[in-house]
């Protein structure tokens, strides 16, 4: 394929965070960030409670446009190449292209099957081939085809709290996005579940490219291939997992990983 | 440890402080608490039960006196009577509707001359109304002994002709007259004074040329005057015997009535005398119950002077229906206007129906029995699905509910038909696009409907709704609405509209409620999937809300059902089933309710009736209603509750 193929020769950025800073009304909550995501990798945001990952991440699909006075001060976000703050971006489009998962399993009081269909029902599919076709692909890419694909039309919601965050994520990929953001999928789950979410991460980065919010520092060991360390609204440094991890450069980012912070 | 050394002893104040807060005579306070919170949520639930006992009691004797009272409706023959009575109403509302169709036909003919004449006179009443003052003091003048010198009479009469100019001059004519009409009609009333008692000449002339116009119709309709006639005269004999026999049987349910009511008093004073000590009093209570004695109604006896006319009664009905069948086939196809048209068609459609309806009713006389007991299932019909409620009767009352749960519920389906999409749609507005101005807005105006007394309501129906109704189904491009024009501004939908009126803030606020408890969860991830406002409302706020929207409405329908005062003053209060034959117009018909009866009637009736017993049936039927629903609003919003994720 000649995607893949120019992906290896020189893989473009998927999503470039260049000298932005964000305000919540008047107070910044985030410093003059620079980020690269770079193409079907899996990249982790890391840092304490409070230091501007949730906002990061929402800034990269403009999910924080709906908190009333929030908005980027300087810089911009690009997401292949294109700024997403440019007068001509469709936001629904935006969001068609970048998916979210959020911390606490979200599906809605519908069946499952409504669930999963429900990103490309809103973006005007009709056809009940196709949908049914994305359906099993996206439950198949979420490990759940086989548990669930003989009760498709029961509630989402009669789920386990797993396989609700699964779903979530199969309806996520359901309108094949380019980057799948993750604000702490796991943190409400369960050690097995946890593990079968984070298998299921290895084998999306392979055809998505991931931003995931996560408190655990062996999940990003686990899952990553690069973390960028917050602090307190700055980014304090971004390198590939194995290089932050074993060899930080900054004397905060050790403290952070030593658990020695103050 | 650095604090100084407590007393041995406690000081008195705390000793007593806590004695206080430990018991309360003799009981501990959090014991009293708790008894005083239960008792509170348990005077709910007793008050609750009281007043299911309280409706029972006072209800249940209902079946077994109606029984009783339908039971001497057919031993005293009142039935028999009914079996060809009833039917044969229908021949007055054919003749009603013939006579309807006659005037019309007529009317094509005479309208103009009449229009005229009626205008003429009109025109002539304005001009003694605005020459009263001086004519009258003219009569006056006339009428006095010794009469007035002829001097001041002649100022008098001057006056008046000078008044009745001014006033014919300035009327204005209209175009039905024609200029030299007009011209004379003016010189004419100019010319009124008390003392001409004849009418001015154009005047007869007109009159006389609308009698004219008329006789010449009725020659042309002749055929369809005569039909009427015959029509409604072939009920005379029957109804003579008829009459005849319900006379008889009247008398025999009087008497019976009035046995029972002497018997019992008779067995009271029995009974009283029984218990009683003295011998003298004993003996005064024995001669008062032997008095009031009398002879049981030998009900065999008299019933058999109504039974022994059934072969009579037979051939009466059939010579009936042979002449309104003939009276049928001479009814001219081609009478008059459209209206009159389409009326005879009818007519002659309904005739022949009507006489099989009354071969039939004949047919069953046989095998009538004036001793058949009338069972408590026949009673638990006559009730629940008897089609009339008619009260102080000369001849029978009956307690058929079907005529006010039609009205009931007719009038509480239009509320909520208009009232759902109302609230709905302004809760869907004002929880997910209003802004905060808006929303500090719209909210507190719509829960102010609430306290609005519905008597107020009432009156704004009666006063406003009523009458803007009744135009706007005048307006001649609406006229494709059925019912439009309609007969009564005191009609069901009028009832609807002001009952939506009152439900919308119950149920804006309860689905304002529902939408407010869809988690914040739902919409962030239809937002993270790109849908639009309107698609995360539509898909995914109103279906994750519907449970609570459905039982709002079940609850707003609760409050209709319920809602008296409106219905009393604003559905017409006509006990009769909506005619729904005639579509879906038929909401503009009045129509009365089970709440209005109980408001209406209860007041006025005797206690321990069986019209009191009726009425607190009712009640109970109401109750039951409220329950059904109620728990129906509960069921719903649990039904459709999503799983608690
Ligand atoms: N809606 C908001 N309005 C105002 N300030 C906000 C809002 N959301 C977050 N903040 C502030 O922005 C800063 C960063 O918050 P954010 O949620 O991004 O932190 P986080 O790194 O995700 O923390 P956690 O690990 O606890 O989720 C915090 O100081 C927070 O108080
Ligand atoms: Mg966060």
């Amino acid at each position: 394929m000649s995607a893949d193929s120019a992906a290896k020769a020189k893989p473009p950025p998927v999503v470039q965070v260049r000298d932005m800073d964000f305000c919540y009304g008047t107070s910044k909550a985030l410093f003059d960030i620079n980020l690269e995501v770079k193409y079907h990798r899996v990249t982790a945001l890391i840092g304490p409670s409070g230091c501007g990952k949730s906002t990061l991440l929402r800034c990269i699909n403009r999910m924080n446009d709906r908190v009333p006075s929030a908005r980027v001060t300087k810089g911009e976000v690009l997401v292949k190449g294109k700024n997403i703050h440019d007068t001509d971006v469709d936001l629904t489009q935006l969001r068609k292209q970048v998916g979210m998962v959020f911390q606490k399993s979200n599906p809605f009081p519908k069946s499952i099957y409504e669930n999963v269909a429900y990103g490309l029902r809103i973006h005007g599919e009709k056809n009940k081939n196709l949908l049914d076709e994305a359906v099993e692909r996206s439950l198949r890419h979420a490990a759940l085809w086989d548990e669930l694909k003989d009760r498709l039309s029961a509630n989402a919601l009669a789920l386990s709290g797993g396989q609700q965050q699964r779903l979530c994520i199969a309806r996520a990929i359901a309108t094949l996005p380019d980057v799948l953001l993750m604000d702490e999928p796991c943190s409400a789950l369960d050690p097995i579940s946890t593990l079968k979410i984070e298998e299921l991460m290895s084998q999306l980065a392979r055809e998505y490219t991931i931003v995931i919010v996560t408190h655990n520092m062996q999940q990003a060991v686990r899952i990553s291939d690069f973390t960028a360390f917050l602090h307190l609204g700055k980014l304090v440094e971004f390198s590939p997992t194995e290089e932050l991890f074993t060899n930080p450069r900054e004397k905060l980012t050790e403290a952070y990983l030593r658990g020695t912070f103050s | 440890m650095d604090r100084p050394t407590t007393p041995s002893r406690p000081p008195l104040r705390s000793v007593l402080l806590r004695s206080r807060k430990h018991t309360v005579l003799g009981v501990d306070p959090q014991h009293l608490i708790r008894w005083f919170f239960g008792g509170n949520a348990s005077i709910a639930v007793i008050v609750l039960v009281l007043i299911m006992i309280f409706l029972l009691r006072e209800g249940i004797d209902f079946l077994p006196t109606y029984r009783h009272e339908l039971q001497t409706y057919r031993r005293a023959g009142l039935e028999f009577c009914d079996i060809i009575d009833q039917p044969l109403q229908q021949n007055q509302t054919l003749s009603s509707s013939l006579r309807q169709a006659i005037s019309a036909s007529l009317e094509t003919l005479s309208k103009s001359a009449r229009d005229r004449r009626d205008a003429a006179f009109l025109l002539k009443r304005q001009i003694e109304d605005k020459t009263t003052r001086t004519s009258e003091s003219l009569s006056q003048a006339l009428e006095k002994t010794p009469p007035l010198p002829p001097a001041e009479l002649a100022k008098l009469r001057s006056e008046v002709q000078k008044a009745a100019a001014a006033a014919s001059a300035s009327l204005t004519y209209p175009d039905l007259f024609s200029a030299a009409e007009r011209e004379q009609l003016q010189r004419e009333f100019a010319a009124l004074t008390p003392e001409v008692t004849d009418l001015p000449p154009l005047l007869q002339t007109l009159a006389a040329d609308f009698t004219a116009k008329d006789r010449e119709a009725r020659t042309k309709f002749a055929s369809l005057v005569q039909a009427q006639e015959e029509f409604e005269a072939a009920t005379e004999p029957l109804q003579a015997v008829v009459d005849e026999l319900k006379q008889h049987a009247q008398e025999t349910k009087e008497n019976a009535v009035e046995f029972e009511v002497l018997e019992t008093n008779r067995l009271r004073l029995l009974e009283a005398a029984a218990k009683e000590k003295d011998p003298d009093e004993k003996a005064s209570l024995i001669k008062e119950a032997s008095a009031s004695f009398t002879e049981a109604v030998n009900l065999a006896e008299r019933i058999q002077a109504i039974t022994s006319r059934a072969t009579e009664l037979r051939e009466q009905v059939e010579k009936y229906a042979q002449v309104i069948e003939k009276a049928a086939a001479v009814l001219p196809t081609d009478a008059g206007t459209g209206v009159a048209r389409t009326m005879v068609n009818d007519v002659r459609e309904g005739i022949p129906v009507h006489a099989q309806a009354m071969r039939k009713a004949a047919a069953q006389l046989d095998s009538w029995r004036w001793d058949k007991p009338v069972s408590i299932f026949t009673v638990i019909g006559a009730f629940f699905f008897g089609t009339s409620w008619i009260t102080n009767s000369s001849w029978q009352d009956f307690f058929g509910f079907v005529p006010l749960l039609s009205g009931s519920l007719v009038i509480a389906f239009i509320a909520i038909l208009i009232a759902t999409p109302v609230s709905v749609v302004a809760a869907i507005y004002t929880n997910q696009f209003a802004s905060e101005r808006e929303k500090e807005l719209i909210k507190p105006v719509i829960e102010f409907i609430q306290a609005i007394p519905s008597v107020v309501l009432g009156f704004i129906g009666i006063s406003l709704v009523g009458n803007l109704i009744k135009d706007v189904s005048e307006w001649s491009w609406l006229q494709w609405v059925p019912g439009f024009p309609i007969q009564e501004r005191l009609n069901m939908f009028n009832a609807g509209c002001l009952l939506a009126f009152m439900a919308v803030p119950t149920m804006f606020s309860l689905s304002e409620d529902a939408l407010n408890n869809v988690p914040r969860a739902y919409i962030d991830a239809s937002d993270a999937l790109g849908a639009t406002k309107l698609q995360t409302v539509f898909r995914v706020i109103v279906p994750a809300g519907i449970s609570g929207i459905l039982s709002a409405i079940l609850l707003g329908l609760g409050r209709v059902i319920g809602e008296t005062m409106v219905v009393l003053l604003v559905a017409g209060n006509r006990i009769a089933i909506p005619d729904f034959s005639a579509g879906p117009g038929a909401i503009f018909q009045p129509a009365h309710t089970l709440t209005g009866i109980i408001a209406q009637e209860l007041g006025e009736v005797s206690r321990g009736s069986s019209h009191w017993q009726a009425l607190f049936m009712v009640g109970i039927v109401l109750f039951a209603i409220s329950l059904l629903v109620n728990w129906c609003a509960r069921a719903v919003a649990r039904r459709f509750e999503p799983h608690k994720a």
